[in-house]
């Protein structure tokens, strides 16, 4: 953060290359890994079909804590794959940080605003959305910005966009901390020779250890978050 | 710090955004083709397959007690029909014993009454000849003695009373 990016215009948006290729990248094992694990499906299952299985549940079951109903049947195949995806991508950095010349060209693609941010408004829009296809504009706009009391109008419109702002920069916050303190304790570990390095690989690695933890507990959460957005927007609140 | 700088960099990366809106879609459109479809319906298969497991099991089971149930009634009815087979076997068994004692006895006396009246005829027979026969000796000897034709039907009476004198001698 703070470096310059590499990038290029291309149909008049700009296009940053480290994104493009950290995302592609990540995108592309979250893709094989589930293919991989999800081969010759049987009645009974064994080995990698066990743990796709689980990882399904797992998901199911969070959808299911704050949609149990339709909306939350179609939501499941969505969570399952954003949960995999930020998964994947936080701890990609932990593994994979590839610099050349001034630019950082593959890292946690969550360690960048841009695409927790993305991910966040892909799903505030879909909640609002799913939110105006099940009650109705009326009853959305009445259950959203007009409730418990019609003056608390201006509060709730702050907190949409304070839902999604906190949704994608709680990701983001975390994963780039990680991954900037695992820079700064490398850049420490070469700084003094023999002296420095010992140390440093102590705490490159305890540090590692718990950024795995962050990136997973990261990813639930903002899968879980996403799901009470949806549920907040779709479910009628009984006061 | 660094957030200074984030906000001020003023290139918002646009096509990042469009990029990973495509890509993202792309990719659960492939994972739901290729992975959740698949596995998903194979787990709802076995949710099935264990549910049916689970109700044929119970049914198999309820049909097993039903079945016990009807065996144990039926061995009970078995017992009970055996039981009255076999006090019916006795009973009739006392009857029919008691029938042919009954036809024993009475066979025994009418043969008893029968024997009685035949020994009575044939002593009232033996008497009779006895009698037919003493008359004619008696006739003859007294013509013999006399030498006197004497009418045999005169003497008849006299001979029957003297007979009869005889009988009530012999059973005295």
């Amino acid at each position: 953060m703070g470096e310059k990016a590499p990038t290029f215009n291309f149909l008049g948006l700009t296009f940053n290359i480290t994104n493009l290729i950290s995302i592609t990248v990540v995108m592309l094992i979250t893709f094989f890994l589930i293919l991989w694990l999800s081969r010759r499906p049987q009645i009974r299952p064994s080995g990698r079909q066990n743990v796709l299985e689980w990882i399904i549940d797992f998901t199911n079951k969070i959808v299911e804590s704050s949609l149990p109903n339709r909306t939350g049947q179609n939501m499941r195949v969505l969570a399952f794959v954003l949960f995999i995806f930020i998964f994947i991508a936080n701890q990609f950095g932990l593994i994979f940080q590839v610099k050349l010349g001034d630019f950082t060209y593959l890292k946690s693609p969550t360690a960048d605003p841009i695409l927790t941010m993305t991910l966040a408004m892909i799903m505030i829009v879909m909640a609002h959305y799913l939110g105006v296809a099940t009650l109705g504009f009326k009853k959305y706009f009445k259950n959203n910005y007009l409730s418990p009391y019609v003056f608390l109008f201006p509060v709730n419109l702050i907190e949409e966009f304070t839902s999604f702002l906190t949704l994608g920069l709680r990701l983001f916050g975390n994963i780039m901390a990680g991954e900037m303190l695992l820079n700064l304790i490398a850049s420490f570990a070469f700084s003094h020779g023999v002296i420095t390095f010992i140390p440093g690989i102590i705490l490159e690695v305890i540090w590692q250890g718990f950024s795995v933890f962050i990136g997973s507990v990261q990813a639930y959460v903002f899968v879980t978050l996403a799901m009470v957005y949806i549920s907040e927007k779709t479910i009628v609140e009984e006061l | 710090m660094f957030s200074v700088d984030i906000l001020a960099s003023n290139q918002l990366y646009v096509g990042d955004m469009a990029f990973i809106l495509v890509s993202f879609a792309i990719l659960v459109v492939l994972v739901r083709i290729f992975a959740w479809g698949p596995v998903t319906k194979m787990m709802q298969e076995r949710a099935d397959k264990i549910a049916a497991d689970i109700d044929s099991a119970e049914d198999a089971r309820k049909e097993a007690e039903e079945l016990a149930v009807k065996r144990q009634e039926q061995l009970k009815a078995s017992r009970q029909e055996a039981t009255t087979i076999v006090s019916d076997a006795k009973n009739q068994g006392n009857e029919q014993r008691q029938a042919i004692i009954d036809k024993a006895q009475t066979d025994a006396s009418s043969l008893k009454v029968s024997a009685q009246a035949e020994i009575e005829q044939a002593r009232r027979d033996a008497l009779a000849s006895v009698q037919n026969e003493v008359a004619d000796l008696s006739v003859q000897i007294a013509t013999k003695i006399i030498q006197k034709e004497l009418k045999l039907d005169d003497q008849k009476a006299l001979i029957d009373s003297y007979i009869e004198g005889l009988g009530t001698h012999n059973e005295a």
